[in-house]
């Protein structure tokens, strides 16, 4: 595990050429699930979020109108700009409203 | 290879010795019958989850004298029913089948030739490791394609794949049941369950679930149709025990179920039966519904379906009648046509229009259970885009499945870009896929194959280098959750150590990246990412829970309704439940379900049908023993009036040939089946020699079935090839 946070430290700080181009799906899960729902869950200290908790217009609307990026609970203090773009695509990739093919198994 | 290893004549020898044994130290006519035991007793009962087919039932495996001696059904589990099939009892063949893969073996000889060098497992990594690096280096990481099919431990393939830099991921749903799952998602944003054990009436297009069983659904059908006589229309052109067993049985001309479905939307609508309220309150596109339909009259549909016109009134009025407690069932394999997709949406449709949805005895959305989850290190995304071009070809297709038969297509082509290694995990495309010969092009092609599995398939077969995974019995696997009617989470934890000298894929998968410069991501052990797991199931000791009772259901009867309440949003475009489709208008395809015929077969020729049986799952367990008894050789159904046209006895052999291969097989004169078909069960006619109960016995479908694919989900369409069938 030592070597997985490690490695964590290193793709937070190469994250940039990917948020350039919208974000990665794969880490705005990762950091989504290990930063955001240790607050936004069930029994959390804020309310529960999922991707499902709004549409893809409304996630693209909360984002650029900088919602949760004043004071001591401002998202840009747990997540660098670049995560926070992954976060983006994540949710927007898999909000309510986005096409979302069941599959089987996987 | 390690102290594990025991081939089966060492096996029997070992046996014998210990039995022996317990016969010279016990005395007396009674001990003369007590069956052999370890000196050392090792005797338990392990609740675990069987992997002889994707249903994940749980069962409790007896451990007498350090084997698994036996396999009971475990009632805690609300899916599998207190119900273990024949294939679930057979597991214990999987171990101790002699013919299974037993250390990992190198090629030796050409592709497919069987000559082999069983090697350490280091040998095995560093081979596979350096030729994968080979194929990067020269034509990039996207050059690798990673095949696999459903599993607990399919997780950790894929992941190597990702990491590995490949976007080719390539799974079994557009050879299985990606066109209804798609179909469903469309319509309501989910793909729900069926509550067949509350059901009083129900229609089935050719889901054969009395022989292709699924838990719960063929035992609560059984319940439905036998017990509580629930009405069961049945649409196959072949008599199965599901006809056998249904109250109308309907050879349907093949191909035209849509026209049955869309007639009966007609009459339904036509006669105002539709449920007003709920077609108001939950849907959108029901005027373009009821104009689009107009054309679709019942005497059209008899033409096609050569289903009496009178017959589909009625059951479309009995069918409304019954509802809500009504359904069409969706089935699972939708391989069939090329419209099978708009034939799943209407489907899909004609359920929403009763107002069956989230209702006892109609469809269910499922529910869910939660658990925790191991966060791994994500990587960088892969850069290149997909070879089997699923965004430009089926831009609302499932991507992370990717499409099979396009797929190929484009790797045999070379375009957009070349593929040379192919790694594939727990599938067979050498069967899975149609048209083998093509499949053996792509397997020519390649720089190099490896391939994970229990037993030597024919694609290990034709490998470069095969790692042995550890049999369901010998591992333990992350949690799963089952969502559905009545969801539960399943444990599946090792029941005995390996017998030989085999690893579970996780192992295998640590064993690549470790000489691919990606340990990194795959730094954990098992335990690790199942206690993960554990620590958020909603229930005190879970971990002690899991491993004592190996299942958790949640208590109580299922909740119907949660989704009926005017504030739920469907998971669609328009949050409603959508009859009309503006995603699929905008993606170039019908926004409603359009007919169109299908072509008949020339008067020389038959259409060929597929189907499955209870023993067998796909084109596996044919070489498990105890299964092996059921059948023994695949054969050939045809009717009796094209046998006699064309001189063939029951019993001789025939050759059945298309425009890509040819086959011989037995031939089977039934009523059985219509005048204009053929039938033939998968799983036969293997190349590999270590599947030796069924190596060149009887013939593989695959190498008759030709090319096509449903338009809009891209799902094989199996059921579009005609053959001539002669002597032979």
């Amino acid at each position: 595990m030592r070597n997985t946070l490690k490695l964590l430290a290193v793709v937070a700080a190469l994250a940039v050429p990917l948020s350039a181009q919208g974000g990665s799906d794969t880490k705005g899960k990762f950091f989504f699930k290990k930063t955001c729902k240790s607050c936004h869950a069930t029994g959390g200290s804020a309310k529960e979020v999922t991707p499902l908790s709004k549409t893809q217009a409304q996630w693209k609307a909360y984002f650029a109108a900088g919602k949760h990026n004043k004071g001591k609970e401002a998202i840009t203090t747990v997540l660098k700009p670049e995560q926070v773009k992954d976060v983006q695509t994540f949710l927007v990739n898999h909000a309510s409203d986005s096409p979302q093919p069941e599959t089987c198994g996987g | 290879m390690g102290t594990k290893l025991m081939d089966r004549r060492l096996f029997l020898q070992a046996a014998g010795v210990t039995a022996g044994a317990v016969a010279t130290v016990q005395v007396g006519c009674l001990s003369y019958f007590k069956k052999g035991r370890s000196a050392a007793a090792d005797n338990r009962e392990v609740p675990t989850t069987c992997e002889l087919c994707p249903n994940k039932c749980s069962a409790i495996a007896v451990v007498e004298g350090g084997f698994v001696k036996k396999l009971n059904p475990n009632p805690e589990n609300p899916k599998s029913r207190d119900m273990l099939c024949a294939r679930g009892n057979a597991a214990i063949k999987q171990v101790y089948d002699p013919d299974r893969l037993k250390q990992p073996m190198i090629r030796v000889g050409a592709r497919g030739e069987g000559k082999w060098k069983p090697v350490s497992w280091d040998e095995a990594f560093d081979f596979a490791a350096t030729k994968l690096a080979e194929v990067k280096a020269k034509h990039g990481p996207e050059a690798s394609l990673w095949s696999s099919t459903e599993g607990f431990q399919e997780v950790f393939f894929k992941n190597l794949g990702l990491a590995f830099g490949s976007p080719n991921l390539v799974r079994h749903p557009t050879l299985c049941l990606a066109s209804v799952n798609l179909a469903y998602s469309a319509t309501f944003g989910t793909v729900p369950s069926f509550d067949l054990l509350n059901s009083k009436f129900v229609i089935m297009s050719g889901a054969n679930r009395f022989e292709s069983i699924i838990t719960p659904d063929t035992m609560d059908l059984i319940g439905s149709v036998m017990e509580r006589k629930a009405k069961l229309v049945y649409l196959d052109p072949r008599f199965t025990v599901t006809a056998a067993k249904a109250d109308e049985w309907y050879p349907v001309k093949p191909g035209t179920d849509l026209a049955f479905i869309l007639a009966m939307i007609h009459v339904i609508i036509k006669e105002n039966r539709h449920s007003k309220d709920f077609v108001a309150a939950y849907t959108t596109g029901f005027d373009q519904l009821a104009e689009h339909v107009k054309q679709y009259t019942p005497e059209w549909a008899e033409k096609e379906t050569e289903i009496p016109a009178a017959d589909i009134i009625r059951i479309a009025r009995e069918f409304s009648d019954a509802a809500p407690r009504a359904l069409y069932y969706a089935g699972r394999r939708s391989s069939w046509y090329q419209n099978d997709f708009q034939m799943r949406r209407a489907q899909a449709i004609l359920n929403a229009i009763i107002g069956n949805w989230d209702q006892p005895g109609g469809m269910v959305p499922n529910a869910k259970l939660p658990k925790g989850e191991f966060l791994f290190m994500p990587w960088d995304e892969p850069k290149a885009a997909r070879v089997d071009e699923i965004e430009k070809h089926f831009p609302l297709a499932a991507k992370g499945d990717g499409v099979y038969l396009k797929l190929r297509e484009n790797v045999l082509s070379g375009k957009p870009y070349p593929v040379k290694a192919w790694m594939v995990y727990k599938q067979d495309p050498m069967n899975a896929m149609p048209d083998q010969a093509k499949t053996l092009k792509m397997i020519e092609q390649m720089d190099f194959i490896a391939v994970i599995d229990v037993h030597m398939s024919d694609m290990a077969w034709y490998a470069d280098v095969v790692f042995p995974e550890s049999t369901y019995l010998e591992r333990t696997d992350p949690v799963e959750v089952m969502p559905g009617i009545w969801p539960a989470v399943v444990y599946r934890q090792q029941v005995v150590k390996p017998i030989h000298d085999t690893k579970p894929n996780l192992e295998i998968v640590q064993g690549l990246a470790k000489r691919l410069g990606l340990s990194d991501y795959f730094d954990f052990t098992i335990e690790q990412w199942v206690e993960a797991e554990f620590k958020e199931l909603p229930i005190p000791m879970a971990a002690e829970h899991m491993k004592k009772h190996g299942v958790w259901a949640a208590s109580g009867q299922p909740s119907f309704g949660k989704t009926l309440n005017p504030d739920h949003r469907f998971v669609t475009k328009s949050g409603k439940i959508e009859l009309f489709s503006e995603r699929l208008q905008e993606a170039g395809y019908d926004g409603l379900p359009v007919y169109t015929a299908p072509v008949p077969p020339p008067s020389d020729r038959f259409r060929l049908i597929l189907g499955r049986v209870g023993y067998f799952t796909h084109a596996n367990q044919s070489n498990n023993i105890w299964l092996n008894e059921f059948m023994k050789e695949n054969d050939l159904w045809i009717n009796p009036k094209p046998a006699e046209r064309l001189g063939i006895k029951n019993g001789t052999y025939v050759t059945v040939t298309s425009s890509v291969g040819s086959v011989k097989l037995k031939v089977r004169v039934t009523e059985e089946i219509r005048p204009d078909c053929v039938f033939m069960l998968h799983g036969f006619g293997k190349k590999s020699k270590m599947q030796s109960l069924v190596y060149n016995v009887g013939a593989s479908d695959a190498v008759i079935l030709e090319t096509a694919w449903d338009k809009v989900s891209g799902n094989a369409a199996f059921h579009e090839t005609f053959v001539k069938v002669a002597n032979a």
